[in-house]
């Protein structure tokens, strides 16, 4: 296991969730994929919403 | 020199600590942060995080004030003129806090350092833009392992966001009463079961329930460490911020939101208020920052701002000071937004009730702005003029108040709604309780209008 300098507690559980997490959007990133992939058939694709807060 | 204080709340972190001495505040890095330290400064993250506003800038210092040997160097980080509590922010500045948070460990990211806490009282306001102010929240980045600060995000950040957004109703009270975040297991709880449709809220705050509650149970303190891929990593954090960017909480027109747009439809009130508190503020020496208590959506804030002041602009009304946090995100001004019930500010929390400053041990303002507000104490709060008295002594050692007399259309409204009488609630009496305290500097009647306003020295 990774050694850090930590002082929070992860939670227990916290890293399993994750590890679901992941594997869930890891399926439901492959569906969107198709999705943009059909998509860009018919549109140009999107520019990434992703925008500081600011 | 005078012997340095450690600030209360920072004891956590082995990486280094806050300390203040004559009078200002200084971080301490130790040795055992040092390879992550030079991996900030060395990578351009820091560099590249300060560019974008998102951490608070530093000067490193050539000497070693505390004289521990521990100490591998000390920085002085850019000061701010007021430091605000979570529980003080309105939804929009908790919501850009949060993203804020997920954009720093992205970038973080690409320099192979991650997050490793991911708290609110992390984060400032400056110049109505979020700031990270800690500059030892980051650790290695080994690009196999899971964000040891999710737990921390979800009940910091996210729990509070969701709860707010499903139930429209604006609950920074939550973040006082749980300091340490909302337990996910009290979020889902809480949450309608519409929530459980959106798979980020799902997966965040449901399914997190879910799995710490056996975890728990099945005192499976460690899970067994699996390999988590960076890009695993990255879409987690995509998901964060996808369920963070859903939330928002409805505008809707609260009893005081329209205040000062229907104040100024009456005929050229406002603009003589407006240029008799501009002539009264700079009649008072010395002043660079002010607190507009009772702000509303920030006028006579913004108004000071402009004029070069820091300003803490305060009010209980959660829209208002929504709505000031987003006109100051376009305008940068220096004004400082806060919810805060006068009646009942912000008061101090943490270990020995020291760690979190109150509010009032926080306002260090050389002028108190108190416009339209004394009645809302005094009647709607029945709180008697001498005890509002001495709370601006408190806070301030220069008041500019507005007495709204009994015949004001406003306070008529206001005693409407009460049963008894107020028979001190008088000029006389104004004069009479506040004399105690300050000396009258000034008194000028507001035009258009029967209000007062004083210009008041503390004693």
């Amino acid at each position: 296991m990774v050694q850090y300098l930590l002082y929070i507690d992860p939670g227990s559980g916290s890293y399993l969730v994750q590890i679901i997490a992941a594997a869930v959007l890891g399926v439901a990133m492959f569906f969107k994929n198709i999705k943009l992939y059909i998509k860009s058939f018919f549109h140009r694709p999107k520019k990434d919403k992703d925008t500081p807060p600011s | 020199m005078s012997p340095f204080q450690y600030h209360p709340a920072s004891y956590r972190d082995p990486a280094g600590f806050v300390f203040e001495l004559d009078g200002k505040l200084y971080r301490q890095v130790n040795t055992v942060y040092r390879t992550q330290y030079a991996q900030l400064m060395q990578s351009g993250c820091y560099d590249q995080l300060v560019n974008k506003g998102w951490l608070l800038p530093h000067t490193a210092l050539n000497n070693n004030p505390t004289g521990q040997p521990e100490a591998l160097c000390t920085i002085e980080p850019d000061r701010l003129f007021f430091i605000s509590h979570p529980g003080e922010w309105s939804f929009d500045m908790l919501r850009d806090a949060a993203l804020l948070t997920l954009f720093i460990l992205r970038e973080s990211l690409k320099h192979e350092l991650i997050l490793k806490d991911a708290t609110p009282f992390n984060i400032q306001f400056r110049n109505g833009k979020p700031v990270l102010i800690d500059t030892l929240s980051f650790e290695h980045y080994h690009g196999n392992e899971p964000w040891v600060a999710y737990r921390q995000f979800c009940e910091q950040f996210l729990a509070p966001l969701v709860l707010m957004h499903y139930t429209g109703q604006s609950l920074q009270q939550l973040l006082l009463a749980y300091p340490e975040g909302i337990p996910v297991a009290t979020a889902a709880a809480l949450l309608p079961r519409r929530s459980r449709w959106s798979l980020h809220i799902n997966l965040h705050i449901h399914l997190h329930a879910r799995v710490s509650k056996r975890a728990t149970q099945a005192t499976e303190q460690q899970t067994p460490q699996r390999a988590f891929s960076r890009t695993q990593l990255l879409n987690l954090i995509s998901s964060l911020e996808s369920a963070v960017h859903r939330c928002h909480l409805k505008e809707d027109s609260t009893a005081w939101s329209d205040y000062y747009t229907e104040a100024a439809t009456r005929d050229g009130y406002l603009v003589a208020k407006k240029e008799l508190v501009g002539k009264m503020i700079a009649a008072v020496p010395n002043v660079h920052t002010i607190a507009d208590l009772g702000a509303n959506d920030g006028l006579f804030a913004r108004m000071a701002a402009e004029n070069g002041k820091q300003v803490i602009a305060a009010d209980q009304d959660a829209a208002c000071i929504n709505r000031l946090y987003k006109a100051l995100k376009k305008e940068a001004l220096p004004v400082q937004p806060l919810i805060l019930d006068l009646a009942a500010p912000t008061p101090a929390t943490g270990f020995r009730n020291k760690e979190r400053a109150s509010f009032i041990s926080r306002c260090h303002a050389d002028l108190v702005l108190a416009l339209a507000l004394v009645h809302h104490l005094a009647i709607g709060r029945n709180i008697p003029l001498p005890m509002v008295a001495a709370f601006f002594r408190d806070v301030s050692p220069w008041l500019l108040i507005e007495f709204v007399p009994a015949e004001d259309e406003k306070t008529k409204v206001l005693l409407t709604a009460k049963q008894r009488a107020y028979p001190d609630y008088t000029e006389a009496g104004f004069e009479r309780a506040f004399g105690a305290d300050f000396s009258i500097e000034q008194k000028n009647p507001v035009p258009h209008s029967n209000r007062i306003l004083y210009l008041l020295k503390r004693k």
